[in-house]
């Protein structure tokens, strides 16, 4: 039997959608334990891929650079929390959108003062070869980012799921109030959620990188996208999102083949507004 | 402020504004004194929807490209854009019914978000249709000068068109101050639930509202058209344009009828003439400034430059007060 392309399609969209998981972990994480939606997602993402294309210009290849990115990644973001969330918290509820808002755009200022606008990709990039596996054929850096974050992924699930910090983030989550009456440090634990949070789209910045191009608005689409996954998969839901992103995969890669690229975008966006205006707990949450 | 001294300021500026438009023939200062009108109608149209009525937006441009293209249109097509600035206004204002229709369930940042899609839809969609010129958008056609085509020979005309819609605007702000739909609107913001169990028809005011603000940020882009004699969907429906128009209303400072005007003076100020100053627009100083003031302003000032006017306006008059006491 021949599918025509579709085994193809279904295969690249899967590998996108892992790397929308990555970036909308890191959102719906924040969300889930803080209730703050980082509107400057995107321009963490941008950040980690200049870093990493920085590091390649001195001759560390991304696979090395992702370590030293998400590390650096986590200390910004705990900072960023620090300096700036955690005094957004105290004030009326639209101070952290506006906040996070204002960010994005300081970043994006900086980004394009400092970097121009310029389009920049790794130099000797590493897996450069194409698997063939009947007929489908897979470029060897798709793979490794697709996969790296997919055991990312699992490493930030493990971490929420079994460890005693996790825990402690999923009570903030459920109930702020007693978690607190618990003896648990909220603040610190926040620092943590968005130190992390920071980190899953840094390292996704730096995957990335082995198949894509930093330029300063590079982060408003792919900040978009992770909205509609973490909307898709439940706000604060790692699980969701790693369903969600894998769905706004496939609809993107099948929407810009089968309607046209330059649309790929509408039906995600239509996907969103279609299941917060019917299932606003998204498609895997419970009210 | 009382409506006196609201209307005491708003003659102020238009007269001076009036003076500039006539006696002054720096192209250069002139262009950004039309552009920060056009930015202090949006700023107002965004204020009373994610001020006054505290549903932030960030899908502007929608209404902003919408009043751009249907001008452009009837312009080309028909030698005069008063039509289609008028249709702009109209489809702009079903437009937002439509899609507030639906949106206005969503709260907090489901809706943000939300305004961020459909105008990101409308967007592409613009890149795609061959009668609005796809991605490269359409140049419009040199007519003689006048009111009737809103062409002009001379930068001072365009600034007393935007002069004259932005006092409509600031008086359409001052009444809604002080009419029933107002207060509704601040009620929804504080409480909608509370509101709604007094009897006030959140949807209902909302919506009315949305309408509103669609059909001026439509009459804005239609003499943003006008003014460039060009269209394109990036320059009209774009994120970075939905995001200017949030920006001149935050830093200006929400629900306040001075604000937006403000807000779209220093947006001018720091993105037009700041950017050319220091080293060609498109730079990012513009944002990068602008981005660290809205960072400064949500931390240390939520009410904005309006409420920074207000206090040192205080501060003044405790200061005459003071000496007889």
């Amino acid at each position: 039997m021949d599918f025509g392309p579709l085994p193809q399609l279904v295969v690249s969209g899967i590998l996108t959608g892992l790397l929308f998981a990555l970036i909308s972990v890191g959102l719906t994480l924040i969300f889930g334990v803080m209730d703050v939606v980082n509107f400057a997602h995107g321009e963490f993402l941008m950040l980690a891929m200049y870093l990493t294309f920085g590091l390649a210009l001195i001759g560390i290849n991304p696979i090395l650079a992702l370590p030293v990115v998400s590390v650096l990644m986590f200390v910004l973001g705990a900072l960023v929390y620090r300096v700036l969330i955690r005094r957004l918290l105290a004030g009326p509820p639209s101070a952290v959108v506006f906040g996070t808002f204002g960010l994005l755009v300081f970043l994006q200022g900086a980004a394009q003062y400092l970097f121009t606008s310029d389009f920049r990709s790794v130099p000797n990039p590493p897996f450069q070869g194409t698997l063939h596996l009947g007929s489908v054929n897979l470029g060897e850096a798709q793979l490794v980012a697709g996969f790296g974050a997919l055991l990312l992924t699992a490493l930030v699930f493990a971490f929420v799921e079994y460890t005693e910090p996790g825990r402690a983030l999923r009570a903030l989550s459920e109930d702020r109030v007693a978690a607190q009456l618990m003896g648990i440090d909220m603040q610190r634990m926040n620092a943590l959620a968005f130190g992390l949070g920071i980190a899953c789209v840094g390292a996704a910045g730096t995957l990335l990188m082995l198949t894509y191009q930093a330029y300063p608005r590079v982060g408003t689409e792919f900040a978009l996208t992770a909205f509609v996954v973490v909307a898709l998969g439940g706000f604060g839901s790692v699980q969701g999102a790693l369903a969600g992103a894998v769905l706004v995969g496939l609809v993107e890669v099948l929407g810009g083949f089968y309607i046209s690229p330059a649309l790929k975008m509408v039906p995600v966006y239509l996907l969103y507004l279609l299941v917060v205006l019917v299932r606003p707990q998204g498609l895997l949450g419970r009210r | 402020m009382t409506i006196r001294s609201h209307l005491n300021v708003l003659g102020i500026v238009a007269t001076a504004l009036i003076a500039l438009a006539l006696g002054y023939h720096n192209a250069f200062v002139l262009n950004l004194v039309f552009v920060g009108l056009v930015f202090a109608v949006l700023g107002q149209s965004w204020n009373w929807i994610s001020g006054y009525a505290g549903q932030i937006s960030f899908g502007h441009a929608l209404f902003f490209g919408c009043g751009a293209y249907a001008s452009a249109l009837f312009a080309v097509h028909h030698g005069s854009p008063w039509l289609g600035l008028l249709a702009g206004a109209g489809v702009a204002a079903i437009l937002a019914v439509t899609v507030g229709f639906p949106c206005f369930a969503l709260r907090g940042h489901y809706f943000s978000i939300a305004t961020i899609a459909v105008a990101a839809i409308a967007e592409i969609t613009a890149t795609n249709v061959d009668a609005l010129g796809k991605a490269n958008g359409f140049e419009m056609p040199i007519l003689p000068a006048g009111l009737g085509t809103l062409q002009f020979t001379e930068k001072g005309h365009y600034v007393l068109v935007a002069l004259g819609l932005f006092v409509v605007a600031q008086l359409a702000t001052i009444a809604l101050e002080r009419s029933r739909l107002g207060f509704y609107l601040r009620a929804i913001r504080l409480n909608q639930e509370a509101a709604a169990s007094v009897g006030v028809d959140a949807r209902a005011a909302k919506l009315t509202t949305y309408a509103a603000c669609g059909a001026l940020a439509a009459l804005a882009g239609s003499l943003y058209a006008q003014q460039a004699l060009y269209v394109g969907p990036e320059d009209t429906l774009g994120l970075p344009i939905s995001i200017a128009i949030a920006l001149v209303g935050v830093v200006g400072g929400l629900s306040t009828v001075w604000g937006p005007a403000l807000g779209a003076f220093v947006y001018v100020a720091l993105a037009r003439y700041g950017g050319a100053k220091l080293g060609g627009t498109g730079n990012g100083v513009d944002l990068l400034l602008y981005g660290a003031l809205i960072l400064i302003i949500v931390s240390w000032r939520p009410d904005g430059l309006a409420g920074i006017v207000h206090s040192i306006r205080r501060s003044m008059k405790r200061r005459v007060v003071e000496p007889s006491t």
